[in-house]
């Protein structure tokens, strides 16, 4: 009798306690005040001037500052369509099927000098942007030009409205205005002095930039969003050192970690020594990749190239160097870090992505049939920058191809000489880091794998591709889109262009007073911080 | 002794007129330039844009013209444009200064505080346990590297204490105390090092004096050992030790790249090597001009010394 007592008492109490553990927490009531320490792993590259950069190191730390037309809920933690919000676009609407993007505007919306937010600076920017025959500025470097090549005119028919018109339909161009990349522009400012300043419209001001040390926000008073931001102000303190980085951030020097900074081994160091920490596992929509000289010998022989894809054990990398902190994927984020991401069945039937016996065997035999053997091996130069990610990663893959008679020496180069290097293919073989500013097939596929794209580093250009890109870049109907990209995918990995090796995940972390910052799956396009407030 | 002083500032601007000339001319040897960088940051080349840039910046005149234009803009006291930031290089230049002085001053105050008494105990207690003792401390602080020592204290001090001193600096004028904390552990992770230095040549130095036939003399006049050492034996030792106290000063200026980044502290060392790999020439270039001007003036100073510090040395004759 005691006996089934005391069981009923155990299960009674089992019960509440799974009870209380699945029961949502109430929300909690956001607080106003307070300052936050974020982490910056380096100085920012060229100031404020996102538009000139490809760079997380400019992006994450500018966001405070600025707006976009849309951008993707700061508050969820996927990027889809379906998740956009408007900023300073109050409504939008595709028109004339596809072919005209227009936004209305928000009004009442100052710039952080306080001149009045309108179309023109909408205008301003994108002229810009796409480098339009009568823009009024021009950026000195311009990375994303090519995201922009199918908007035809940007029109501001009166101050609150703007219409995107398009050489043919292209449903992506919304999500790629979404991204970190796509920040408004004040058409009253000198785009050159975003290099040393800010202006925009964000929740924050910029108050000080000490040149290598930090970078401090206040709140913005006149922010559009009523009642927000929460915060009064933000640092992003700069620090070289990776140990000193961690160490401040176990101390609570820092508030916040840096996207894409935490490892899984790293996390599971901090979370040891400080159980309290918030860590998130991400996606970072950065991969691993192999870039190959399509225009040099010996991998102008598309045969070598795809033994070389072949000969790479994607799980095996994952488990060796990231130690289980990143997952297989082709040319698309993979899900659930990304929408476009190839089903488990097809990703199995590419090149290195099957059993390593066989992938290793096939890559032998199309080596054989190239007369390269064990006897007569074929001997690279594989290039990589000097920086101990890409060298692990470099490392891994010259241990890889030496088991099918590849016997690639290690080139390191100075990041001075990496991107000339890759531009002008003066390599043969490389290993290479690869972050999309956006979720979209169009972004990534026109950069990296478009024929005379100079980020399309392996020279790779195919008119099956082409065609391709084009076609699920019009594409209205999203489940036929879909499939497009999904084949899109499957041609770029069985032709080896730029073999993906994995995508790395971020191990996001915070303190657990941080609250309503939430991480994303693509490490450019979050922190805002309009939402985020300090529970202490 | 005018005259010595003028002749050594003399030598001093010829150094420092090869120093520009080697400077000026190995930046421009190292592969690649800003718009390499630049570029790298955007993840492309364009040709026609880099062109542009580089017009923009000055890089496509000559390098003779390029570099009689930065000759003529030290002396007309305008240090040039960061490539990088687009401001003055002086307003970049000049907070880094005090930073880097403070921190090896108080990093040379700790190394003479310690390696000076503990080499006298060393020299005076040779060949005892605590001789034995203090040179494997010496020894073990020249074996040690200042950034590792200081990557050990961080890591210690947030393992056992939850705690590291403070990530962006603190003026004095901002929090003296919190400032005296921030630079102590610095101060202690690269003293160490260079007291163990100082140590040696205080011991060894101090060991061939102390058998000279005049403090034998002394001890035979019936001096206590303390005034014998500390009166005699020492400042006639203290030379070599003045010369590597001098020479560790200069070093700690431009030598405390990974100590300043271990512990971010904004100093000329840290940014210099930042500048180098961003190829900020204008940067580069003058903070290697005045690492080189504060390395020939210690030395200056330490020459001076001599004449103090020993009677037998004279100047101009």
């Amino acid at each position: 009798m005691r006996r089934s007592r005391r069981i009923v008492v155990t299960l009674s109490l089992a019960s509440i306690a799974i009870l209380v553990a699945v029961t949502p927490a109430p929300a909690q009531t956001p607080k106003y005040g307070g300052h936050l320490n974020l982490m910056q792993r380096e100085d920012l590259p060229q100031g404020f001037a996102v538009h000139e950069t490809s760079t997380i190191a400019t992006s994450f730390p500018s966001m405070p500052c600025f707006n976009n037309l849309v951008v993707f809920d700061q508050t969820k933690r996927a990027e889809t369509v379906d998740n956009l919000v408007g900023e300073l676009a109050e409504k939008w609407s595709w028109q004339d099927n596809y072919r005209n993007l227009v936004f209305l505007l928000r009004k009442n919306v100052k710039w952080h000098d306080g001149q009045p937010f309108s179309s023109k600076d909408v205008k301003f920017t994108f002229d810009m942007l796409r480098e339009a025959p009568d823009a009024p500025a021009k950026l000195r470097i311009n990375p994303r030009k090519d995201w922009y090549s199918n908007v035809e005119a940007v029109e501001a028919p009166d101050a609150n409205t703007v219409v995107f018109r398009l050489k043919r339909p292209q449903p992506g161009l919304l999500v790629m205005l979404a991204s970190g990349y796509t920040p408004i522009y004040a058409a009253h400012v000198n785009p050159a002095s975003y290099r040393t300043g800010c202006i925009g419209t964000g929740p924050f001001k910029m108050k000080e930039w000490r040149k290598g040390e930090f970078v401090d926000y206040v709140k913005n008073p006149d922010y559009f969003m009523k009642g927000r931001p929460y915060l009064d102000s933000l640092r992003y303190v700069v620090i070289k050192e990776r140990g000193t980085r961690t160490a401040a951030l176990q101390a609570g020097q820092l508030d916040v970690s840096f996207p894409g900074e935490t490892t899984k081994t790293a996390a599971e160091q901090l979370k040891k020594a400080v159980p309290g920490l918030v860590i998130m596992p991400v996606g970072t929509a950065v991969n691993d990749n192999v870039i190959i000289n399509t225009k040099k010998p010996p991998f102008d022989n598309p045969k070598l190239r795809l033994a070389v894809s072949y000969a790479i054990d994607r799980r095996a990398l994952i488990t060796a160097v990231h130690q289980g902190g990143a997952v297989p994927g082709a040319s698309q984020p993979p899900r659930p870090y990304g929408v476009w991401g190839l089903l488990e069945k097809d990703l199995l039937s590419l090149p290195g992505y099957g059993k390593p016996q066989d992938m290793k065997a096939q890559a032998r035999k199309l080596l054989a049939e190239a007369g390269i053997t064990a006897q007569n091996p074929l001997r690279v130069e594989m290039s990589t920058r000097a920086i101990a990610m890409y060298v692990d990663l470099a490392s891994f893959v010259i241990n890889e191809l030496k088991q099918v008679a590849i016997e690639a020496t290690l080139k390191q180069v100075e990041t001075a000489q990496w991107h000339p290097m890759a531009t002008r293919g003066e390599f043969q073989i490389g290993a290479n880091l690869t972050g999309l500013g956006v979720d979209e097939p169009d972004a990534n596929f026109n950069e990296n794998y478009a024929c005379g794209s100079p980020r399309n580093y392996s020279q790779y250009c195919s008119e099956e591709v082409m065609k391709l890109i084009e076609q699920q870049s019009q594409e209205l109907n999203p489940q036929k889109r879909m499939q497009l990209v999904s084949t899109l995918q499957k041609k770029v990995e069985a032709d080896a262009a730029r073999p993906v090796l994995d995508w790395r995940l971020d191990y996001f972390t915070m303190w657990p007073y941080v609250k309503g910052l939430v991480p994303q799956d693509n490490i450019y396009n979050f922190g805002r911080m309009a939402d985020v407030w300090r529970d202490k | 002794m005018k005259t010595y002083i003028a002749q050594r500032l003399g030598v001093g601007a010829l150094t420092l007129f090869g120093m520009s000339i080697v400077i000026f001319g190995m930046l421009r040897l190292a592969p690649g330039d800003i718009v390499d960088i630049l570029f790298a940051t955007g993840g492309y080349v364009n040709p026609s844009e880099r062109a542009a840039i580089e017009k923009e910046l000055g890089l496509d005149r000559p390098v003779t013209v390029q570099y009689v234009d930065w000759v003529r803009q030290i002396f007309s006291g305008d240090l040039g444009k960061s490539y990088r930031y687009d401001l003055p290089a002086w307003e970049i230049i000049r907070p880094l200064i005090p930073v880097t002085l403070e921190l090896a001053a108080l990093s040379l105050i700790v190394s003479v505080a310690l390696g000076v008494p503990l080499g006298v105990i060393s020299a005076v207690r040779q060949d005892t346990t605590l001789d034995y003792a203090l040179r494997v401390f010496s020894l073990a602080g020249l074996s040690m590297p200042s950034f590792w020592l200081g990557m050990v204290i961080i890591l210690g001090l947030v393992a056992w204490f939850g705690w590291i001193p403070p990530v962006t600096y603190v003026s004095p004028s901002e929090n003296l105390p919190l400032h005296m904390v921030q630079f102590a552990l610095p101060a202690l992770a690269v003293g160490y090092r260079s007291s163990a230095l100082i140590m040696r040549i205080t011991r060894s130095s101090l060991l061939e004096v102390m058998r000279e036939d005049y403090i034998r003399t002394a001890r035979a006049k019936g001096q206590s050992g303390r005034v014998v050492i500390w009166r005699h034996a020492l400042q006639n030792a203290i030379l070599p030790v003045v010369t590597v106290i001098g020479i560790e000063f200069a070093f700690l200026i431009g030598g405390l790249v990974v100590t300043e980044t271990v512990f971010n502290m904004p100093g000329v060392a840290r940014f210099l090597v930042e500048a180098i790999l961003w190829r900020d020439y204008p940067i580069v270039q003058n903070l290697v001009m005045f690492i080189a001007i504060v390395v020939i003036l210690s030395n200056l100073i330490v020459d001076m010394l001599y004449g103090f510090l020993d009677p037998r040395v004279r100047y101009g004759h």
